[in-house]
């Protein structure tokens, strides 16, 4: 074993900065592996070509084709499409709903990112769950799951497999083909589907159904007419405000309804009779005029009385313009990207800028309906939103929430759902059948897509998570550095020294386990690019093959269930209304199945 | 129609001065009342509660929350009795723990060190030297405990509406101005202000009823709806759930109570 120098030393303290760095998330991921591409060179330890090297590598190029191909796809529409005929398929049964829907997830995810996937199919998640009164919670986990399973189904399905090959690069190992993990990663969504399919009931949250009356224009809250028995169920009221009203007090403001009485002013009228709906926070209550607020019945009667308004018995002024044809509320989720995120809803200023109202937000089991402008908004919040269809269309055209309104809202280019068909299979046809490289084969499907007008140049530039491409770019040299310092090589002989010689299969769970760990606690890119180094020369000392146990790497760092980490948990966690020991149950499971159909269809495929 | 509170340093006369302003203004005079009041109320003893508003938290202390549960307590049991006005309180940290309260006349009233030494050397009958050591002890003592529970220093001018340094001022010169003062627009008590008033003292009964189990949530309330915000440990823990609802059920003046989890509290909760 080579002595230990002051260049590993200084690596594997980078190292530990960066681990550091991802658990404690003082900066963002992608900040982090910012930081690595920059001190490195700075440190000595790469040539300043190596540290940029990321950015031009077969990985990054790839992961750029892959979101493009796969934000062509959305556009047309054509993967919502999917939905109505898988569910004709699958029937009335929800065990036979999941199941549906979880593999059509999975093979989605398998050509485009595992989050993309997920944040596409929530709205129409959301749909299945209020038409055939399934709990949404029962939904979310197996189809979520199955996103990130799905990504194991080809090397293009997510970062990790992307990455794999340039790992190998500098070991002069042979690269994965693209349906090289197919064998292992079909049988992984399997089994992790099956698992929810037999053991759904224990180890998911049994919760309500959402209620069946909701339909996709109407949700019950927007059914002014409606009566209710549950005291806590939100509803519309109309009040007048006496002619004398603002006499001897102080001025009063749609703003200060909501603080005191926690009712949402939806829609009132300036004088003499110009009606407002959604109105601003800083609209003053006049005299003798008509509001609609939305809220809890008690708190109506507490301000009727506490404020002196008349309480009307139904919907009298606003009655057409709050129909259930006219307007409503929806439920929206934030979506990945969204830039609504890490925004308070005071300064989102829904009503002012969409004129919309914000109802109440969700996060996790929470509902927040008090003081609500103060909340930040975060990736997975479900906000409660009302407002006239045509603003929450307005709305829903803006992007980064995720609404769960008929698609015909969005912007969508079905006749090119050929075009994109079309070049998927090109970029797949040049992988496959002319062994093309990755990057070039899928760049040119995505260039396919912008020539065809699937989407535009600009669209695809949009499209493009920097954060992801930077992640991966970033920690690229600190893989370059571990490898050529001799730092790797140096770790993996003293933990074999400790475990002794352990035979190929031990080994292989070990590193899947390793790998488990590393990708729950910092990002998957981050456990794979300091992993594989690691491992291959584990497994070249052990004399093992280093490509299986670079492969574990790759498809373990996907086993990432049992906290709400992965990006596709964390965006259905809100809308699951899960808690991180849903996660933890459900997650516990899984991932054990995980590592061992893993290591049983690696032995088995390749025959370790 | 105001409350006024009164600071003071030991020995500095603010004892004097608090009963001649609340004889003149007609108003209640409280100060050991309130240990009272919360040793009763919360079933601690006086002694602890004393030594809580007294002593500066140690460090293991820091970790244990005792000292903060104490004076949760004492907050609560000042806020109750202030809520109905005209009260003149003289004790320690009043005017940080009525924070909050708009028409709250925060006074501090210093004396030259001299002058103390010289009542405390007559009203113990101790060297001056003994005497000049136990003042600044004492001094060092408020001065650590307002910088460690508020992180602020006593003697910041900057706390107080009124600062009098009894020296050339007679006592009866700070009587006249505190009750001028008093008697101004922005310490009349409004509609509004007493609505701030009743929601602090029910943010102070869920703080004090929150605070041995989960030390380091805060607590608002605005027009009787009540916002916990919690660290994201203490989220809907069986024992939480249990404790908010005993909360709704026990304590009046709650309209609606919400938690609010990892969300920076706003300056004013309590």
């Amino acid at each position: 074993m080579e002595p230990l120098t002051f260049d590993m030393i200084l690596v594997m303290s980078m190292i530990g900065l960066a681990i550091f760095l991802f658990i404690v998330e003082w900066v963002r991921v992608d900040v982090v592996a910012i930081l690595m591409m920059v001190s490195l060179p700075l440190l000595h330890l790469v040539t300043p070509k190596e540290a940029f090297v990321g950015l031009s590598s077969n990985a990054v190029v790839s992961i750029i084709a892959v979101i493009i191909i796969g934000a062509g796809m959305d556009r047309t529409g054509m993967i919502n499409k999917l939905v109505a005929p898988v569910l004709r398929i699958a029937g009335n049964s929800s065990s036979r709903i999941i199941i549906a829907i979880s593999v059509t997830v999975a093979v989605i995810s398998s050509f485009m990112q595992n989050i993309g996937a997920a944040a596409l199919f929530l709205p129409a998640i959301q749909r299945i769950s209020k038409m055939q009164k399934i709990p949404l919670s029962r939904l979310l986990m197996p189809i979520g799951f199955s996103a990130i399973l799905g990504g194991t189904i080809t090397l293009v399905g997510c970062s990790p497999l992307i990455l794999l090959n340039d790992l190998l690069a500098p070991f002069n190992l042979e690269p994965f083909g693209l349906f090289d993990v197919t064998p292992i990663g079909l049988v992984l969504v399997i089994s992790g589907i099956t698992c929810f399919v037999l053991f759904g009931r224990f180890i998911l949250p049994q919760g309500e159904p959402m209620d069946s009356s909701e339909s996709d224009n109407s949700p019950p809250s927007a059914s002014p007419d409606q009566e209710r028995s549950d005291a806590d169920e939100t509803e519309f009221y109309e009040l007048r405000t006496p002619d004398d009203f603002t006499d001897y007090r102080d001025p009063l403001f749609v703003e200060d309804l909501r603080r005191r009485y926690l009712l949402n002013v939806v829609a009132i009228t300036e004088p003499p009779d110009y009606k407002i709906t959604s109105p601003s926070p800083d609209v003053e209550v006049r005299s003798g005029i008509d509001l609609a607020v939305c809220g809890l019945k008690k708190d109506v009667l507490r301000m009727a009385s506490d404020e002196g308004m008349h309480l009307k018995d139904s919907l009298d002024t606003y009655k057409d313009s709050l129909s259930t044809q006219t307007a409503g509320s929806v439920e929206v989720v934030v979506g990945p990207r969204s830039s609504f995120s890490g925004k308070s809803l005071k300064e989102i200023n829904f009503q002012d800028r969409y004129h919309v109202t914000p109802l109440s937000v969700y996060r996790q089991v929470e509902t927040y309906r008090a003081h609500i402008d103060d909340i930040v908004i975060q990736v997975g919040d479900v906000i409660e939103l009302y407002g006239t269809w045509k603003r929450l269309t307005v709305l829903h055209k803006e992007g980064g929430l995720l609404f769960s309104l008929p698609s015909d809202a969005e912007e969508m280019r079905p006749e090119k759902t050929l075009w994109a068909g079309f070049w998927l299979v090109t970029a797949l046809v040049m992988i496959m059948g002319f062994k093309i490289q990755l990057s070039v084969a899928l760049m040119t499907g995505a260039l396919g897509m912008i020539l065809t007008r699937v989407l535009s140049i600009d669209e695809a530039y949009q499209s493009v998570d920097w954060r992801t491409i930077f992640l991966l770019a970033g920690l690229i040299p600190l893989g370059i550095a571990t490898e050529k310092t001799g730092a790797a090589a140096w770790i993996a002989h003293s933990i074999l020294s400790v475990i002794g010689d352990v035979s190929p299969i031990v080994l292989l769970t070990v590193i899947g386990i390793l790998s488990t760990m590393f990708t729950l606690v910092i990002s998957n890119v981050g456990a794979t690019v300091l992993l594989v180094p690691l491992v291959v020369n584990m497994a070249i000392a052990a004399h093992t093959d280093p490509r299986m146990a670079a492969l574990v790497v790759g498809l373990a760092t996907s086993n990432s269930f049992m906290l709400p980490t992965h990006q596709v948990n964390a965006l259905y966690m809100g809308p699951g209304k899960y808690r991180t020991v849903d996660f933890i149950k459900a997650g516990a499971l899984v991932s054990v199945v995980f590592l061992v159909v893993m290591i049983a269809m690696i032995s088995l495929v390749y025959g370790i | 129609m105001s409350i006024i509170t009164i600071s003071r340093g030991s020995s500095s006369m603010g004892k004097a001065v608090a009963e001649q302003v609340a004889q003149k203004l007609n108003y209640q005079l409280i100060s050991r009342e309130v240990l009272l009041d919360a040793s009763n109320r919360f079933n601690v003893p006086e002694i602890k509660l004393e030594k809580a508003i007294h002593d500066a938290p140690g460090i293991l202390e820091r970790y244990r929350h005792g000292k903060q549960s104490y004076v949760a307590y004492i907050r609560s049991a000042l806020v109750e009795r202030v809520i109905g006005d005209n009260v003149v309180y003289h004790g320690l940290a009043g005017h940080l723990l009525l924070k909050g309260i708009p028409h709250v006349l925060k006074v501090r009233i210093n004396a030259d060190l001299e002058r103390r030494v010289a009542i405390v050397r007559e009203r113990d009958k101790i060297p001056a030297q003994d005497a000049r050591t136990r003042i600044l002890e004492d001094d060092k003592q408020r001065r650590k405990w307002t910088q460690s529970l508020y992180g602020q220093d006593p003697w910041d001018t900057s706390l107080y509406d009124l600062t009098v340094c009894i020296d050339k001022l007679s006592i009866e010169n700070a009587v006249d101005y505190i009750c001028q003062a008093a008697n101004t627009e922005g310490f009349k008590s409004s509609e509004k202000n007493i609505q701030k008033a009743k929601d602090m003292s029910v943010a102070c009964r869920v703080k004090a009823s929150l605070v041995e189990e989960f030390p380091n949530n805060s607590v608002k309330c605005e027009y009787g709806n009540v916002l916990i915000y919690m660290k994201g440990k203490d989220q809907m823990t069986g024992k939480l759930t249990k404790k908010l609802n005993h909360i709704r059920e026990s304590i009046s003046g709650i309209h609606h109570l919400e938690t609010h989890v990892g969300i920076e509290p706003p300056p004013d909760a309590v």
